[in-house]
C-alpha cells in the first residue's frame, strides 16, 4: 500500500484510539475536565462541541498523518515509524494542552496533562505502527533480522502458527 | 429497603429496548460467526482457500486481520486462555491505576476541590475492586493457565471448556461492576450525534468502599450497587471455576514423572491458592446474595433488627482475609521460582517453603476478625484473633529467610526479574512488619482506619504482588512472544518501580501514625494541627507519578518488543542449564523452537 494511504488509515486507527481514550477520561473524571470543550477550543471553535470534534477527527485522520509522512525522514527517534509517531504526537499534545486548557487550574491540571499525554502517545504510536505495517516500513526498518518464516507470515497475512 | 423506581416508565422502556437491540445484535453476530466457523460453510471439503472456490466476504476480512477474532473468541487452548487472562488483567490494571492517579491528585490539596467527595469515595471503591478482583486474580490465573499444564506435564487443563467459560465470565463481571462508566460513555457518544438518553446516566459509581460495609451498602439508593453485587458474584463464580480446574489438573493430570515429591514450587502455591479460593469465594457469593436480598427484597440479614451490621463484617472478612492470601501466595510462588534462577542456587529449604505455604493456607481462615478490632466484638475473641494473626507471620518469615538464604553466596545476576524479586522481598518485609504491629489490638485501635493501614497493605499488594507480576512478565516474555524485551529499559523500569513504591507508600505510614484518617477526600481540619500532611501527600503523589512512569515504560517495552524485539533463538535464554535449573516450561519452549526450525528448513508449510 502506498505511503499516504497507509498513513491516512493509520491516522484513522489512531484517532479512534484517541477519541475512545478521551471519552473514557472524560467519563472517568466525571466530566470535571470537560474534554470535549477542550477539543473544541483546541481546534478553534470554542463552544461548538460537535463541529469541534468533527474538525478534530478530520485533522487526526488526514492532516497530521500526511504531515507525518512528509516529515517522516526528519523525525527523531527512528527508524521505527511507531516511535517516530510518538515523537510526532508530543508537540500535538503540547498544543492540545496549551490551546485547550481554558480556565482549568490547580491540581486538576496534573491529571489533565498526564492523561491527555497518554492518549496522544497512544495516537502517535497507533498512527506509526499501522502506517508502518501497511506500507511495509516497519519490516524494512526492523533493527533485528526476523525469523525467516515470519517474512512468509507477512505475505500471507497469517500471523500465528496455532491455527 | 428498596428505593422507588428512579426513572420514568418511558426511560425504562427505552433502556429495555436498547438492551434488547444489543442482545439481538449479539445473537446475530454469534450466529454469523458460528455459521462461518463451522466446517463446510467456510472451507468445503477438498477445497483450499487459494483454490478459487467460494469464500464469503467475512472470511476474506478475517484472513486480512492480524489476529483471527473467531479463534480468540472460541479458543479452549490453555495457553490462549492464559494469554486472554493476562491481557484482561493489563486492561483492568491500567483502569484501576487511573483511579489511583485520580485519588492521589485529589489529595494534593487539603480541600476536596479537584473531585468532589462523592467522586473520591467512588474512586477508592472502584480502585480496590478493580485491582483485587480484576487485575491480580486474573493475572495469576493467567499464569496458572499458561504454565501449570507445562509444569505438571499435562496436555491441557482438566476441563478446557470450563476454563474458557471461567475466563469469559470475567469481562461481563467487570462491566457490571463498573457499569455506570460504560453506560455513560455510551450515553455521551449517543448525545454527541443525537438525543440525550437520561436513563444511561442513571448509574453512578458506587461509593461504598470495596468492603461494602452495611448499613451503608444496604441503604444507598444508587442502583449501580446492585449491579456491582451481581458483577462480583459473577467474578466469584469465574474464580471458583478456575480454581477447580487448577486443583483437578494438578491432582489427576500430572505426567507419570511428576510426583508430589518433585512438584515444583509454583504449582504448590497455585494448588494452595486454589484450595483457599474453593473455601473462601462461595462464602463471598452467599454474603453478596444476602446483601442483594436486603437491598431489594426487604430481608433483614444485615439490618439491626436482624443479623446486624457485624454479621456482614464477619462474613465479608471470612472471605476477605483468605483473599489476601489468594492474592499473595502466587506472588510468593513466583519469588520462590524466579529468585533461585538468577542466584544460581536451588531454593533453600524447599520443603519448608512448601510447608509454610500450606500453613498459610490453613491459618488464613483463622485471622479474619483482626479487621474488626475496632468493633464491639468480645475482647476475649479479639485476643484469640490477635494470637493467630501474629502466628501467621511465622510462615511468611520462614519464606523470607529462605529467600535470603538462597541469595547467600549465590552467583547473582541482576536481570530485571531478579531486581524485581529482590525489591519485592525487601518491600514485603516493610509491608509484613507494619502488619505485625497492626495485629496487636492496642496498636490497631489507634491506627485502624488511618493511612497507616493503606500504607501497610500497599507495601504488600504493590511491593510484592504487582512487583512479581512484572517480574513474571519479563521472565517468561521470551517464551510468550519468542522475542526478547529491551533489557536495559527493563532494568531501569525495575529500579524506578521499587523507588516509586517506597516513595508513594512510606509517607502514608507516617500520615497514619499522625492520625490521618483514610477515605477522606478533604483533610482541611487536620491541617491546623498537622501542617506537614500536605507535604507528605505531595511526596506520595510524586511517588505515584514515578510508579506511573515506570508502568508506562513497562507497557511500552513489552508492546514494542513484541513488534520488533530481537528474536529468541535458544530455548534457554536465561542460561538455566548451567546451574541445573532448566525447568519443564523452558524444555517445552526449546522443543517448539526446534520443531519450528525443522519445519522451515525442510520447507514444509505449517498448517
Amino acid at each position: 500500500m502506498n505511503k499516504p494511504t497507509s498513513a491516512v488509515l493509520g491516522g484513522a486507527a489512531g484517532v479512534a484510539v484517541l477519541s475512545v481514550a478521551l471519552l473514557l477520561i472524560e467519563v472517568e473524571t466525571r466530566s470535571r475536565i470537560g474534554l470535549f470543550d477542550v477539543v473544541a477550543r483546541f481546534v478553534g471553535v470554542p463552544g461548538n462541541q460537535a463541529l469541534g470534534f468533527l474538525l478534530f477527527v478530520a485533522a487526526g485522520t488526514f492532516a497530521w498523518p500526511l504531515l507525518f509522512v512528509a516529515l517522516e525522514a526528519y523525525l527523531p527517534l527512528g527508524p521505527d515509524p511507531a516511535i517516530r509517531g510518538v515523537g510526532f504526537a508530543i508537540p500535538l499534545w503540547v498544543a492540545f494542552v496549551v490551546l485547550g486548557r481554558g480556565d482549568l487550574s490547580g491540581a486538576i491540571l496534573v491529571v489533565y496533562g498526564v492523561l491527555t499525554l497518554f492518549a496522544h502517545v497512544a495516537y502517535g504510536f497507533t498512527l506509526g505502527a499501522v502506517y508502518g505495517r501497511l506500507s511495509g516500513e516497519t519490516d524494512a526498518r526492523r533493527p533485528m533480522p526476523a525469523y525467516p518464516e515470519e517474512d512468509r507470515d507477512v505475505e500471507t497475512g497469517a500471523g500465528s502458527e496455532d491455527r | 429497603m428498596s428505593s422507588p423506581l428512579p426513572a420514568s416508565v418511558g426511560e425504562s422502556l427505552a433502556a429495555a429496548a436498547l438492551a434488547g437491540t444489543l442482545l439481538l445484535g449479539a445473537g446475530w453476530l454469534s450466529y454469523r460467526i458460528r455459521s462461518n466457523a463451522s466446517p463446510g460453510s467456510r472451507d468445503p471439503p477438498g477445497t483450499r482457500a487459494d483454490g478459487g472456490t467460494r469464500t464469503s466476504r467475512v472470511s476474506r476480512l478475517r484472513a486480512g486481520l492480524p489476529y483471527d477474532p473467531v479463534r480468540w473468541l472460541t479458543t479452549v487452548n490453555h495457553r490462549d486462555i492464559g494469554t486472554l487472562y493476562l491481557l484482561f488483567a493489563v486492561v483492568a490494571a491500567l483502569w484501576g491505576g487511573t483511579d489511583a492517579l485520580m485519588i492521589r491528585t485529589e489529595l494534593l490539596t487539603p480541600a476536596a476541590d479537584v473531585w468532589d467527595e462523592r467522586t473520591y469515595n467512588a474512586l477508592f471503591t472502584t480502585h480496590g475492586l478493580t485491582m483485587l478482583f480484576f487485575f491480580v486474580t486474573p493475572a495469576f490465573t493467567g499464569v496458572a493457565n499458561y504454565f501449570l499444564p507445562l509444569f505438571v506435564g499435562a496436555d491441557e487443563m482438566a476441563f478446557p471448556r470450563v476454563n474458557a467459560l471461567a475466563f469469559w465470565l470475567l469481562p461481563p463481571s467487570l462491566l457490571l461492576v463498573r457499569a455506570g462508566l460504560v453506560t455513560e460513555v455510551f450515553g455521551k457518544a449517543l448525545a454527541a450525534v443525537g438525543p440525550r438518553v437520561d436513563v444511561l446516566y442513571l448509574l453512578e459509581p458506587p461509593t461504598t468502599g470495596w468492603t461494602l460495609y452495611t448499613p451503608l451498602s444496604a441503604t444507598l439508593a444508587n442502583p449501580q450497587i446492585d449491579l456491582l453485587l451481581l458483577g462480583l458474584h459473577l467474578s466469584g463464580i469465574a474464580t471458583v471455576l478456575g480454581a477447580v480446574n487448577i486443583l483437578v489438573t494438578v491432582l489427576v493430570d500430572r505426567a507419570p514423572d511428576v510426583t508430589w515429591a518433585n512438584l515444583d514450587i509454583l504449582t504448590w502455591t497455585l494448588l494452595t491458592t486454589a484450595g483457599i479460593i474453593l473455601f473462601a469465594f462461595p462464602l463471598l457469593g452467599s454474603a453478596l446474595v444476602m446483601l442483594l436480598l436486603d437491598r431489594n427484597f426487604g430481608t433483614t440479614f444485615f439490618a439491626v433488627e436482624g443479623g446486624g451490621p457485624i454479621l456482614w463484617q464477619h462474613l465479608f472478612w471470612f472471605f476477605g482475609h483468605p483473599e489476601v492470601y489468594i492474592l499473595v501466595l502466587p506472588a510468593f510462588g513466583l519469588v520462590s521460582l524466579i529468585l533461585p534462577k538468577f542466584a544460581g542456587r536451588k531454593l533453600f529449604g524447599f520443603k519448608f517453603v512448601v510447608y509454610s505455604t500450606l500453613a498459610i493456607g490453613v491459618l488464613s481462615f483463622g485471622v479474619w476478625a483482626h479487621h474488626m478490632f475496632a468493633t464491639g466484638i468480645d475482647p476475649r475473641l479479639q485476643a484469640s484473633f490477635m494470637a493467630v494473626s501474629l502466628a501467621i507471620a511465622v510462615p511468611s518469615a520462614v519464606k523470607t529467610f529462605n529467600w535470603m538464604t538462597t541469595l547467600w553466596r549465590g552467583r547473582i545476576r541482576l536481570a530485571a526479574p531478579m531486581i524485581l524479586s529482590i525489591g519485592g522481598v525487601g518491600l514485603f518485609i516493610v509491608g509484613g512488619v507494619t502488619g505485625i504491629f497492626l495485629a496487636s489490638i492496642p496498636v490497631d485501635r489507634v491506627l485502624h482506619d488511618t493511612h497507616y493501614v493503606v500504607g501497610h497493605f500497599h507495601f504488600i499488594v504493590m511491593g510484592v504482588i504487582a512487583m512479581m507480576a512484572f517480574a513474571a512478565s519479563y521472565y517468561w516474555f521470551p517464551l510468550l512472544t519468542r522475542r526478547m524485551y529491551d533489557r536495559r529499559m527493563a532494568r531501569v523500569q525495575a529500579y524506578t518501580l521499587i523507588v516509586g513504591v517506597f516513595v508513594t507508600f512510606f509517607p502514608l505510614l507516617l500520615l497514619g501514625m499522625d492520625g490521618h484518617p483514610r477515605r477522606w477526600a478533604s483533610y482541611t481540619q487536620g491541617m491546623d494541627t498537622n501542617p506537614g500532611w500536605m507535604l507528605l501527600h505531595w511526596i506520595a503523589t510524586g511517588g505515584a507519578a514515578i510508579i506511573g512512569a515506570s508502568v508506562t515504560l513497562w507497557l511500552f517495552n513489552l508492546v514494542q518488543s513484541m513488534r520488533v524485539g530481537a528474536p529468541v533463538t535458544t530455548g534457554d535464554p536465561w542460561n538455566l542449564k548451567e546451574t541445573g535449573q532448566f525447568t519443564r516450561e523452558w524444555a517445552w519452549f526449546e522443543e517448539r523452537l526446534e520443531e519450528r526450525r525443522r519445519r522451515t528448513t525442510s520447507g514444509v508449510e505449517d498448517d
